[in-house]
């Protein structure tokens, strides 16, 4: 199945960058428990430890799974100095533009956090030397996680302006990049042609850009900006590739707010991910208030951890401030690939436990569309091939 | 040459050894031409090891000597493992080293000379008295 190949190209590629003492005892952890590893991380002299969906363990020589540090297997100096150097290809020099972000970015589009000491000039990081601890952050393709968000994100040939707000590790990263896969090749079930998206991939997480090739399907009509400034990213698109739809990852900074004003005015859709736990929360921080005074985000999808990463647990309508509906998904999807049909079905139908709408959220003044908007979260709704 | 590679292009080793064999005299691009097969040999290979297994290939048909190696072999542990000015530095000190273990190899061939060209002449003294 396409889903269980994709996972062992995962393991596989991550495998290629530990020295041998590692992947054998990696290469001992049962197959099921590393479809849920998320992370890896390297600490000189301490525990081998691996984050799963719900929590981290440590690791023993013979890939165990332990939950304290007893018999665990401890990674050594060589075992860090040698990684470092199979992740940077043996040039740590050549990496160094990475390295002041702290991070590098792997074939397969895998992030690799790297700390050691660090090298200052000017007050800017240069670079790092002496690394002792690395972070392996696996990244999964999860093709079809978008399939129940997107009827509330498209409408006829156009895409809303869309925020996803999110806290840490629930899957904003990979939500997006699906939207942006799914929009870009078009949406035959919703009746929705494909788009040209410009993508401002600042940190390489989103299309996963090895030598500025995406690792990850980003779709065919995207155009990536790797590792480029958000604003400068932005701009840069309009100017030379007209997109229709510009996508980024965690915005923040007044000047990435200035750039989608911008880019606003010139009639493109924004979608983009922020960090942040609720509405409430975004607004603390002045140039999120700004943004969301204008009034311009159509969609708010509010993700969680409640049912494991993915879990969207709110999709709120911008103009009206209120919530389009609760639904509990794609937490098993984004577990469990198993196959994408691309035509923005929705893959458990027939699971109602998994695809509820919520009760008692609509407020008076509702638009004559948010009862289709009820029904594609039941999973009945008519013209979605559902 | 290893060195504007690294400091100028931020070349990957793999790509710089690469150049620097197609690009140095047939005596020593086997040495970096080795170096970069074994960086491409696959999983798990770093430059130190590609290095050390490099040297070993290199050494016995070529005419370095102990402390040459010695010198070489010293490189290794530092390639690739930190920034681009200490990657120089430590391009550099090689350097260095290796002109210091040419220039006492000359010193001790010229020594070399001197005592054949003495051994000569007392030889052809030799040989002339037993003449007489």
């Amino acid at each position: 199945m396409g889903g269980d190949s994709r996972k062992e190209t995962a393991a596989e590629e991550i495998m290629a960058f530990f020295p041998d003492t590692i992947r054998r005892t990696l290469s001992r952890i049962p197959g099921v428990a590393w479809e849920k590893v998320e992370e890896i991380r390297l600490r000189i002299g301490q525990p081998l430890n691996i984050r799963l969906c719900r929590g981290d363990v440590f690791v023993s020589e013979n890939g165990d799974l332990l939950p304290s540090v007893t018999g665990s297997y401890r990674v050594t100096a060589d075992d860090v100095y040698r990684t470092t150097q199979l992740v940077t290809r043996s040039s740590l020099y050549s990496v160094e533009d990475e390295l002041r972000n702290g991070f590098v970015t792997v074939s397969g589009g895998h992030r690799v956090g790297i700390a050691g000491k660090v090298l200052l000039d000017d007050k800017k990081i240069r670079t790092i030397k002496h690394v002792w601890a690395l972070n392996f952050r696996v990244s999964r393709e999860v093709a079809g996680v978008a399939d129940r968000v997107l009827p509330y994100l498209v409408e006829r040939d156009r895409v809303k302006h869309t925020l996803i707000v999110s806290p840490p590790r629930c899957g904003k990263t990979t939500l997006l990049r699906d939207v942006v896969r799914q929009i870009s090749c078009g949406i035959p079930a919703l009746g929705f042609r494909g788009v040209t998206v410009g993508l401002v991939d600042e940190r390489s997480e989103i299309a996963g850009c090895y030598k500025g090739v995406p690792q990850r399907d980003v779709g065919p009509r995207t155009d990536v900006l790797d590792a480029c400034p958000k604003a400068e990213g932005m701009m840069l698109l309009l100017r030379a590739f007209s997109p229709e739809v510009i996508a980024t990852d965690e915005i923040g900074r007044s000047e990435d707010i200035a750039a989608l004003e911008e880019a606003l005015n010139t009639g493109v859709t924004i979608i983009a991910t922020v960090h942040a736990r609720t509405i409430e929360e975004l607004e603390r921080r002045p140039a999120l208030r700004y943004m969301t005074g204008l009034r311009i985000i159509e969609r708010f999808i509010l993700l969680g951890n409640d049912n494991g990463p993915g879990t969207v647990r709110e999709i709120i309508d911008g103009r009206t401030m209120k919530a389009l509906g609760g639904v509990t998904v794609n937490a098993e999807a984004f577990r469990e690939p198993d196959g994408h049909s691309g035509n923005g079905r929705l893959r458990d139908h027939g699971r109602p436990a998994l695809c509820q709408a919520s009760q008692g959220t609509e407020g008076p003044g509702d638009r004559p569309g948010r009862a289709r908007d009820r029904d594609f979260l039941r999973g009945d709704a008519p013209g979605g091939g559902l | 040459m290893l060195e504007t590679e690294i400091s100028y292009g931020a070349t990957p080793l793999a790509e710089a050894f690469d150049s620097v064999a197609q690009r140095t005299d047939p005596l020593v691009s086997g040495l970096f031409g080795y170096a970069r097969d074994e960086l491409a040999t696959g999983t798990g290979i770093t430059a130190v090891d590609a290095w050390q297994k490099a040297i070993d290939t290199f050494v016995p048909d070529s005419a370095l000597q102990g402390e040459d190696v010695g010198v070489l072999r010293g490189l290794g542990p530092v390639l690739g493992g930190s920034g681009c000015e200490d990657q120089v530095r430590h391009i550099r000190l090689t350097v260095e080293h290796l002109k210091a273990t040419r220039i006492r190899a000359e010193e001790e061939a010229l020594k070399n000379v001197r005592l054949w060209q003495y051994l000569g002449f007392l030889g052809g003294i030799a040989i002339v008295l037993v003449i007489l």
